[in-house]
């Protein structure tokens, strides 16, 4: 791995932490879910500081090219990512319809008590 | 008893007031105490403004929630309010208010849950398209592969409640496709669940929430919801 390759990755992790810790100081996300990202970051660092850690890996476990491991790798953690957002909309849709039956049967009792 | 038509309506401004006047005439050449509540599911056009205007007893959702978010929200207020029946009932005018008798008939017999069937007697005209009826078997198929029941007509939104059943569906209720899958969950939980023979009319004006290129979609969503819930245990 070329100098430049490995600078620019510790960039990349660098910018990623700042952007996660930044997003969590405004209370845009709970700190629950900046634990994944948080974890990536320090990933994409480890990468960057120890060229060795990935390609002695990837031969691990049986890779081709080193570039295929990480996209796999990736993919399959964006996809976790994927299905438990999938989980989170899908609870706050049924606390949503919750709200509205409560609220609006609220309002039709208190407009009958108005009149 | 306390009856209790629950009439879902969204954008129903041609149909709903035939359909209050029709119930309400029906209960007073008969003598009967059908009490209605329109549950109107956040409609864009003018169902709000006829349903003050006439005086029709009815919930405004403040959001659009669909069909089952709306029917719940009738079976919430059946249950507080002490309805022994709750009948859930078309604002389209597809539904007959003379089978309601009939379908309570059977609620005393026993039953938890009355469904009004176009398939097991050879009473209605309307049967609805071919493509639907085939759809309609093959629901059918399934939901007697996991509950061991046969219900014809699976798709069926005219249907009667005991006091059980409104508790169980104030409490929980499917959102998505629930005709054939509050029936399964019924079953599941050994409700019993029975059809009775009625005529329904088309639609009288409007346009039904079913389009067809969607029916392969809702087809694959319905039968794995089936199986979903068919392989639950409840206590």
């Amino acid at each position: 791995m070329s100098f430049n390759l490995r600078l620019g990755i510790i960039i990349v992790s660098i910018v990623l932490f700042l952007i996660i810790f930044v997003i969590l100081k405004k209370e845009k996300i709970p700190v629950k879910y900046s634990l994944v990202w948080f974890f990536s970051s320090l990933l994409i660092l480890l990468v960057g500081l120890i060229p060795n850690l990935l390609s002695s890996f990837s031969k691990m476990l049986g890779f081709i090219t080193m570039s295929n491991m990480v996209i796999g790798i990736f993919i399959f953690i964006l996809l976790l990512i994927t299905v438990s957002l999938t989980v989170i909309v899908s609870s706050q849709k049924k606390k949503i319809t919750l709200l509205i039956q409560e609220i609006s049967l609220l309002k039709e009792k208190v407009n009958k008590n108005d009149k | 008893m306390k009856i209790l038509l629950i009439i879902p309506a969204y954008n129903e401004e041609a149909n709903i007031l035939n359909t209050y006047n029709t119930i309400m005439e029906y209960n007073k050449k008969n003598k009967t105490n059908y009490d209605a509540i329109v549950i109107n599911d956040g409609s864009i056009d003018n169902t709000k403004e006829i349903l003050k205007k006439n005086k029709i007893p009815h919930i405004n959702l403040i959001n659009n929630l669909g069909i089952g978010g709306a029917v719940q929200t009738g079976y919430k207020y059946a249950f507080e309010n002490d309805y022994d029946v709750a009948v859930q009932y078309d604002g389209d005018g597809q539904h007959d208010v003379r089978y309601v008798k009939d379908l309570v008939a059977n609620l005393e017999k026993g039953y938890d849950m009355v469904i009004g069937s176009r398939f097991i007697e050879e009473k209605s005209d309307f049967k609805s398209t071919k493509m639907r009826r085939v759809g309609i078997n093959i629901i059918s198929f399934f939901i007697k592969l996991f509950t061991g029941k046969k219900i014809y007509d699976t798709t069926s939104g005219f249907r009667a409640c005991n006091r059980n059943l409104i508790e169980k569906f104030s409490i929980s209720y499917p959102t998505e496709y629930p005709e054939p899958i509050s029936t399964v969950e019924a079953l599941k939980m050994n409700y019993k669940v029975s059809e009775v023979a009625v005529e329904m009319n088309e639609r009288q004006a409007g346009k039904s929430s079913i389009h067809s290129w969607k029916n392969i979609y809702y087809m694959i969503n319905v039968i794995l919801s089936i199986l979903v819930v068919g392989t639950r245990r409840y206590k």
